[in-house]
């Protein structure tokens, strides 16, 4: 599984940056829709719940995230590249 | 059950600052409520004033916004008329503690059969950062531009001395373990008391040389000790200061006769 921002909303307050012990996500450097620099998922090869199979491990940043911004979807075939 | 099916996804982005503490309990009350598999028509959630206290409005459930610091007051009354129904308290350090006090002790002491949820973001947040009763000794507030003289209350010794039965500290920083908590609170019989310490980046942490809501994280991280590895009295246990700590775990789990139990009220519906 692999971590998704709803560019919507996230309010960029950076916390999954912090909180990822993979480095996951990285600071926005655009500002969204909604008027925030959103967080960007840009290194989800990294994640600890990559390629098990739907199976997760950590969960720390979609506990964490205080907009309930953070949600798990499936890989990619180009993910699972990766 | 998915996040938004026990949220209600049209109030959605939620009214709290970016950073806040309580959009993290709110993912950590959800992943306990839903792993539990409590059903949600046959719960009700109260809550006070305060930004804490506006949880209850965001569930897809019954909910009860209440006057200043009567919540655990109007949820011993519900919980009383309708002993089926399960009370959940949201509640802030201000509605709790300083408004509230003596509801809490009181309600404590009764051990009506409910889960009291307190988010302590050391502040009085929502009106501006007038300093509050858990505002820890030294630190900064609208109220104390030289620091606040005064020493914070300590709210779970304060519920394991007057009575509940069982009383947990976490911060936000530590969501499993809070997970875990609530998990615990929610099937527990009789007063259970969970404290979170929150961070409130806007009013709290600007004023205190931590504006970013990833350096209040920190914060809590390395401030924060288990309470089975602390050795020192019950008194000093609050500190909380920059030096200081903030002792985290169980305080107490227990099983007092509760007051349902005590004055016979019988269950229908």
């Amino acid at each position: 599984m692999k971590p998704v921002i709803d560019k919507r909303l996230c309010k960029g307050c950076n916390v999954c940056v912090y909180i990822c012990p993979k480095k996951c996500y990285s600071r926005g450097a655009d500002i969204s829709e909604m008027g925030y620099y959103a967080a960007v998922a840009s290194a989800t090869e990294k994640c600890y719940n990559h390629k098990r199979e739907g199976k997760l491990i950590c969960e720390l940043c979609v506990l964490s995230c205080p907009d309930q911004a953070i949600s798990w979807h499936p890989e990619t075939e180009e993910d699972l590249k990766k | 059950m998915e996040i938004f099916d026990f949220y209600r996804k049209d109030r959605w982005p939620h009214v709290f600052c970016p950073g806040c503490g309580n959009g993290t309990v709110m993912n950590c009350f959800y992943r306990a409520f839903s792993e539990l598999d409590l059903p949600l028509e046959r719960t009700a959630f109260v809550g006070g004033i305060g930004c804490s206290s506006r949880i209850p409005l965001y569930i897809s459930s019954d909910a009860l916004h209440t006057t200043h610091g009567r919540a655990i007051a109007f949820a011993t009354g519900l919980r009383l008329s309708k002993p089926d129904l399960k009370v959940v308290v949201f509640t802030g350090d201000g509605d709790l503690g300083a408004i509230g006090g003596n509801h809490f002790i009181n309600g404590c002491r009764r051990n009506v059969d409910m889960t009291v949820i307190c988010i302590n973001n050391n502040i009085y947040g929502m009106t501006g950062g007038q300093a509050s009763i858990t505002t820890p000794h030294d630190f900064l507030s609208t109220t104390t531009p030289f620091g606040n003289k005064e020493y914070p209350f300590d709210l779970a010794e304060l519920a394991v001395a007057a009575g509940a039965n069982y009383v947990a500290r976490w911060t936000t920083r530590h969501v499993h373990e809070l997970t875990k908590s609530i998990k615990t609170a929610l099937q527990k019989k009789g007063f259970a008391f969970v404290e979170v310490i929150s961070q409130c980046p806007t009013n709290f942490g600007r004023r205190n040389k931590m504006a970013d809501p990833t350096q209040m994280l920190e914060w809590f991280k390395e401030s924060s000790v288990r309470r089975d590895k602390v050795r020192t009295a019950a008194v000093d246990h609050f500190d909380l200061n920059m030096a200081g700590q903030i002792t985290i775990g169980e305080f107490v789990d227990r099983n007092r006769e509760c007051y349902e139990e005590l004055i016979g009220v019988e269950k229908h519906g």
